[in-house]
C-alpha cells in the first residue's frame, strides 16, 4: 500500500513538475531551453510512478506508538533548533539539542545535560578558534 | 630524465622543514575535516583559505597546506563512512556500502586499514601519473566538447542503475528525483530561476552538502531512535586489526580502481565522486562472484578508496595545466592560485617550475604522511565507537548542523537539511537507495548544461550529439551497458524459472 | 527618580550612537559583506580590502567579513536594503556582474536603493579567437557576423544575457547590428573563462568574450589572439600590445570592476568618510600590489562620480537587454 501511495504521489509530483517547467521560456540562442530537460524527467517519473502503483513491493514495517511520538518530537526539536539557533545563540541552543537527543536515546538527565554542554562548548571552541568560523552568540540575551 | 631532475628540485622545496610541518598540519586537519560529516573537501579548503592568508604564507607554502588538506579529506572521508555509515564527503558515499557492513561484523579496524592502504596506493599512483603525463593527458581533455561531456554524463547516469537496492524501479526513481533536485535554482544558461517558489534561498540551488547530510546523518538518527525503542541499541563492536598485512592489500582491485580513478579525475567535470562510484561498480562487476559485495567485502572498500584518491590526484592535472577545475575542491584551489598571482595554464610548468614541482613533490610527501598518520590513527578513530551511541549520535547531529550552518549562515538550509532527513528516513524504510538520488543531484546540472551547450553551438541541430568519434564511442558504451543489464536480467530469470517449475 | 536614570541612560546611549555614527567606518564593528560563498571573487574583494583597511589603520579594528551567498548577490542586496540601510559601518562587495543583474531587474529594487562608494580596480573584457583563426581584427569578426550572425559560435562565462554576452553584443551593436540580428548570434555559456577558452582551443566554439585576468596565461602563451580589449585606453605593462575596441572604431568599454556599495540611508558624513577611506586604501602601494596579484588593473572611480557611472552603465545594459529581449 505504501508503495502505491508513493507511486501516486510521484505521478502528481511529475505532473506538477512538468507543468511548471512549461512556464520557463526558451531563451534566444538556446534551442533546448530551460523547459525540455525537466519535462523529459517528468514523463520518466510519471511512468516509474505508474509502475510502482501496479507492481508494489511488500509492505515495509512502520513503527507505531511511542517510537513515532519520539521521532516526531525529535524532528520538532531539530526544526526548532534550526529556527532558534541565531536568536538564542549556539552554546545554549546546542546544549539543549544535544542534551535532549541524548535523553531520547536513553541517557539519564544529569549525564544528558553534561554531555550536551560538553558538546556545545567543545564544538564552539573548535569551530570559532580552530577553524575561524563565526557561530551565532545569540541576540536575545545580549542586553540590547 | 628531464622530469626526474625537475622532480628532484621539487623535493628540495617540499622537504624544507617548514613545508614539512605545513604538510603535516594539512594532512591532520584534512583527515579530521574529511571525517566530520558535512564539512567535506570544498568547505574545508574554503575555510582554510583565510587562514593561509592570515598566516602570510608564500604561494608554494599555501598550496602545500591546501593540497595536503585536500588529500587528507579524501583519507578522512572514509572514516565516518565505515564507523557510522555516514559519508564524510561525497566521494566516500561508496565506501559505506561495504565499509559499514565490515564494521558491523566487527572488522572496523580492518576496514580502516584497508582503506588507508588503498587510499595511499591510489593517491601515490595518481601522483606518479600526474608527474609523468600531466602535459600529455591534459591535451586529451581538449577533445571533450559539450556533446562529448553530455555523452559521458548519460553514461554515468545509466550506470547509476547498477547501484542501489533490490528494486531497479526504485533505484531509477531515486536517480530521477536527484536529477529533479538538480534543476532547482538559477538556470546558468538563461539566468532564470526554476522551481524556486520565489525564494531567494533556493536561487543557488539545493546545496549538495545540505541534502547529503540530511539524507544520511539525520535519517540515520531517526532510524536509530526506532531501533533503540524497538529493542537493543545498535552499537558496533570494536576490533583490533584481525588480518595479517597481506590480507589488507588487494593489489588487483586497488590497481584497477586507481587507474580508472586517475583517468576519470583528469576529465574535468567528473570528479572523485564519479570515480569512487565507477571504481566500486567496476570491481563489483569483475570480482563479485559470490554476491559478497554490499555485505562487507573488503574489495568493496579498497576499490572506491583507491579510485577517489586517484581521482583527487587526477583532478589536479586539468586544474594545473589548463586552469580547469575538475571538482568543487580544485575550483576553490584555482581561485586561491589566481589570488596568489599564479596563473594556471599551459605556461605554468615552464614559468614556475619551483612551484609546480614543489607541489607535486609535496603530494608524494603528504601521501606518505597520511599513511603513517592513519595506520596508528586507525585505533584512535575506531575508538570513536566506544563512546556510547546515545552520546555519539547527538554529537553527529550537532556537527551536521554546524557544518551546514558554516557553509551558508542560513537557518533555511538547516530546515532544508531536516526535511531531507525525513525524506531519507522514508526512503530507507521503503527500500529506496539514497545513493542514486545523491548522484543524480551531482550529475544532473552538468548533464543538462552540456546538452544545452551542444545545441546552442549547433544552433538546434541534434546531429551534433553524435558527430565526433568520441561521443559515438561513449554512447555505444552506454548502449552496451544497457544491453548487458537486460541480457543479465533475462538470463537470471531464465535461470530462476526451472527452479519455479 | 527611576525615571530620570532611564532618561540619562537613554541620552547617553543616544550620544554614544551619535558619536559612532559621525565617526563612520571607524566605529564599533566595521563589516564587509561578500554576497558569495567563500572562495569567489566577491569573497576575495572583501577579504583583501578588509585586511588592508585594518593594516593601513584606516579602520581601528579588524574588518569582519560575512559571506552571504545567494542569487548572484540579490540575497545580500535584499538584506542590506531591508535591515542595514542605515549602517554606516558596512560595505558590500559589488562588481559589474551585480550591476548587470540590477539592469535586468533581478535584484529586489534598483541601484538607488544603495549608495555606491567606489571601484578600486577592474578586470578588462577581451574578445578572443584561436591563434590560427581567419579573423585578424575585431572588424573582420564584425563584418562576418553582420553578413551572417551564425558565422561564428561565441561563448563565455556568463549565461545568455549575462555580462560576458552583453559585452560582445555591445561591440556588435556598435558595429551597426540591430536587435533581431543580435539575437541570432549563437552564445554558449561555460562555467568559467578558462573553460570557454579551452573549448575554443578544442575547436568547439569560435569566439570567446570574458575577463582577461583569468585567461591571461593563454594570451601570453600565444595560443589565442586578442581581437579587442574593452578598456578605455591601452592596458599598462605586458598587455600594452593588445589593441582596444575603441581604437578600432567600436566605442565600447566593458570593464568588470570591483568595488563597494553601502546602505541607501547612511548619512552624507558617513558616506564621505567611507569613500575617503577607500580612496586612501586605493592610493596605497599595498593595494596596487594586491590588485595586480588578483589580475586587476587598479582603477579609482569614487563618490558622486561613481554613482553616476553606475547609473549610466545600468541604463546602457538595460536598454541593450530590452533590445535583444532578455527583459521585457
Amino acid at each position: 500500500m505504501s508503495d502505491r501511495i508513493v507511486g501516486l504521489g510521484l505521478m502528481i509530483l511529475a505532473a506538477w513538475y512538468g507543468w511548471s517547467a512549461g512556464h520557463y521560456e526558451a531563451d534566444f540562442s538556446d534551442p533546448v531551453g530551460p523547459a525540455i530537460f525537466p519535462q523529459v524527467l517528468a514523463v520518466l517519473i510519471a511512468v516509474l510512478g505508474l509502475w510502482l502503483v501496479f507492481r508494489p513491493d511488500p509492505e515495509p514495517r512502520w513503527d507505531g506508538g511511542l517510537v513515532l511520538v519520539v521521532q516526531a518530537a525529535s524532528i520538532v526539536l531539530m526544526l526548532a533548533y534550526a529556527l532558534l539557533l541565531v536568536p538564542v545563540g549556539f552554546v545554549l541552543a546546542t546544549t539543549v539539542l544535544a542534551g535532549v537527543l541524548a535523553a531520547m536515546l536513553g541517557a539519564r538527565p544529569l549525564p544528558a545535560v553534561v554531555s550536551g554542554a560538553a558538546v556545545a562548548v567543545g564544538c564552539y571552541v573548535l569551530f570559532t578558534h580552530g577553524l575561524e568560523l563565526a557561530l551565532p552568540t545569540g541576540t536575545l540575551f545580549a542586553g540590547g | 630524465m628531464d622530469i626526474l631532475s625537475s622532480l628532484g628540485g621539487g623535493f628540495g622545496v617540499a622537504l624544507q622543514p617548514f613545508n614539512l610541518v605545513l604538510a603535516l598540519i594539512g594532512c591532520f586537519l584534512g583527515t579530521v575535516i574529511g571525517a566530520l560529516p558535512g564539512i567535506g573537501p570544498v568547505n574545508g579548503i574554503a575555510i582554510l583559505i583565510p587562514l593561509a592568508f592570515s598566516m602570510k604564507l608564500a604561494p608554494v607554502e599555501a598550496m602545500i597546506l591546501l593540497t595536503s588538506v585536500y588529500y587528507g579529506t579524501m583519507f578522512g572521508g572514509r572514516i565516518s563512512s565505515i564507523l557510522l555509515n555516514i559519508p564524510g564527503d561525497a566521494p566516500a558515499v561508496m565506501t559505506c556500502l561495504d565499509g559499514y557492513p565490515m564494521a558491523l561484523k566487527g572488522k572496523a579496524a580492518d576496514a580502516l586499514a584497508i582503506s588507508a592502504i588503498s587510499s595511499f596506493v591510489g593517491g601515490t599512483l595518481a601522483t606518479i601519473g600526474l608527474t609523468i603525463c600531466a602535459p600529455l593527458l591534459a591535451k586529451a581533455a581538449i577533445y571533450f566538447g559539450p556533446p562529448e561531456y553530455f555523452a559521458l554524463f548519460v553514461l554515468a547516469v545509466v550506470a547509476v542503475g547498477g547501484v542501489g537496492g533490490a528494486n531497479p524501479a526504485k533505484t531509477l526513481i531515486a536517480g530521477m528525483i536527484g536529477l529533479v533536485l538538480s534543476t532547482v535554482g538559477l538556470d546558468p544558461a538563461s539566468g532564470q530561476p526554476r522551481f524556486t517558489f520565489d525564494s531567494y534561498e533556493l536561487y543557488d540551488g539545493i546545496d549538495f552538502v545540505v541534502a547529503a547530510i540530511g539524507l544520511f546523518a539525520i535519517s540515520e538518527f531517526l532510524m536509530f531512535l526506532a531501533d533503540k525503542e524497538g529493542g537493543q541499541a545498535k552499537r558496533l563492536p570494536v576490533g583490533q586489526i584481525r588480518s595479517s598485512f597481506r590480507d589488507l592489500i588487494f593489489p588487483a582491485a586497488t590497481l584497477r580502481a586507481s587507474a580508472l580513478g586517475f583517468v576519470i579525475g583528469v576529465l574535468p567535470g567528473a570528479g572523485a565522486t564519479m570515480a569512487s562510484f565507477l571504481g566500486y561498480t567496476l570491481e563489483k562487476k569483475i570480482s563479485d562472484k559470490d554476491g559478497t559485495f554490499g555485505k562487507g567485502d573488503p574489495r568493496g572498500v579498497a576499490a572506491p578508496e583507491a579510485a577517489d584518491n586517484a581521482a583527487a590526484g587526477g583532478n589536479l592535472v586539468p586544474m594545473l595545466t589548463l586552469g580547469i577545475p575538475g571538482s568543487g575542491a580544485t575550483a576553490i584551489m584555482l581561485g586561491m592560485l589566481v589570488t596568489l598571482n599564479i596563473q594556471p595554464g599551459p605556461l605554468l610548468f615552464e614559468r614556475q617550475p619551483d612551484l609546480i614541482w614543489g607541489l607535486v613533490a609535496a603530494l608524494y610527501v603528504s601521501n606518505f604522511i597520511l599513511l603513517v598518520l592513519n595506520i596508528p590513527l586507525v585505533g584512535i578513530f575506531a575508538r570513536l565507537l566506544t563512546i556510547p551511541t546515545r552520546y555519539l549520535m547527538p554529537v553527529v547531529v550537532v556537527i551536521s548542523y554546524v557544518g551546514v550552518y558554516s557553509i551558508s549562515n542560513s537557518a533555511f538550509d538547516l530546515l532544508l537539511m531536516t526535511g531531507f532527513g525525513i525524506l531519507g528516513f522514508g526512503m530507507r524504510k521503503m527500500g529506496f537507495s539514497m545513493i542514486p538520488l545523491v548522484l543524480g543531484m551531482l550529475l544532473g546540472g552538468p548533464m543538462e548544461q552540456n546538452l544545452r551547450r551542444a545545441m546552442q553551438a549547433s544552433g538546434g541541430d541534434w546531429a551534433i550529439l553524435v558527430q565526433s568519434p568520441l561521443s559515438v564511442g561513449l554512447h555505444l558504451a552506454t548502449i552496451a551497458m544497457v544491453a548487458a543489464a537486460i541480457f543479465y536480467e533475462l538470463r537470471r530469470r531464465r535461470a530462476a524459472r526451472p527452479a519455479v517449475e | 527618580m527611576k525615571n530620570r536614570h532611564v532618561r540619562t541612560g537613554a541620552r547617553a546611549a543616544l550620544l554614544l550612537a551619535a558619536t559612532l555614527a559621525v565617526s563612520g567606518f571607524a566605529g564599533s564593528k566595521p563589516e564587509c559583506i561578500a554576497p558569495a560563498a567563500p572562495g569567489g571573487g566577491w569573497d576575495f574583494t572583501c577579504r583583501t580590502v578588509g585586511r588592508l583597511l585594518h593594516e593601513l589603520k584606516i579602520v581601528d579594528r579588524p574588518v569582519q567579513v560575512t559571506n552571504m551567498p545567494g542569487a548572484v548577490g540579490a540575497v545580500a542586496f535584499a538584506h542590506v536594503a531591508e535591515n542595514r540601510s542605515k549602517d554606516g559601518n558596512l560595505i558590500v562587495a559589488a562588481s559589474s556582474v551585480g550591476m548587470t543583474q540590477i539592469a535586468q531587474k533581478r535584484y529586489p529594487g534598483d541601484a538607488d536603493r544603495m549608495r555606491w562608494l567606489g571601484m578600486l580596480g577592474a578586470d578588462t573584457g577581451v574578445v578572443l579567437v584561436k591563434a590560427d583563426s581567419p579573423y585578424k581584427t575585431l572588424g573582420d569578426l564584425m563584418k562576418a557576423l553582420k553578413a551572417d550572425p551564425n558565422a561564428a559560435v561565441t561563448g563565455g562565462s556568463s549565461g545568455a544575457g549575462g555580462y560576458d554576452h552583453l559585452r560582445l553584443l555591445l561591440v556588435a551593436r556598435a558595429a551597426g547590428m540591430a536587435g533581431p540580428d543580435l539575437r541570432k548570434i549563437r552564445w554558449v555559456q561555460f562555467d568559467g573563462g578558462s573553460t570557454a577558452v579551452t573549448q575554443m582551443l578544442g575547436g568547439h566554439i569560435g569566439v570567446v568574450t570574458t575577463d582577461l585576468g583569468e585567461i591571461s596565461g593563454f594570451v601570453e602563451s600565444g595560443q589565442v589572439r586578442v581581437l579587442g580589449a574593452l578598456s578605455p585606453d591601452r592596458l599598462p605593462g605586458k598587455f600594452a600590445g593588445l589593441p582596444t575596441a575603441r581604437e578600432q572604431g567600436f566605442d565600447v568599454v566593458g570593464l568588470n570592476w570591483r568595488g563597494f556599495y553601502t546602505g541607501g540611508k547612511v548619512t552624507d558624513g558617513e558616506y564621505d568618510t567611507m569613500v575617503g577611506g577607500l580612496k586612501r586604501l586605493y592610493d596605497s602601494a599595498e593595494w596596487k600590489k594586491a590588485a595586480e596579484q588578483s589580475g586587476l588593473t587598479p582603477n579609482w572611480v569614487g563618490g558622486k562620480e561613481f554613482e553616476a557611472y553606475v547609473r549610466k552603465s545600468i541604463a546602457d545594459l538595460r536598454s541593450l537587454s530590452q533590445e535583444i529581449g532578455v527583459i521585457k
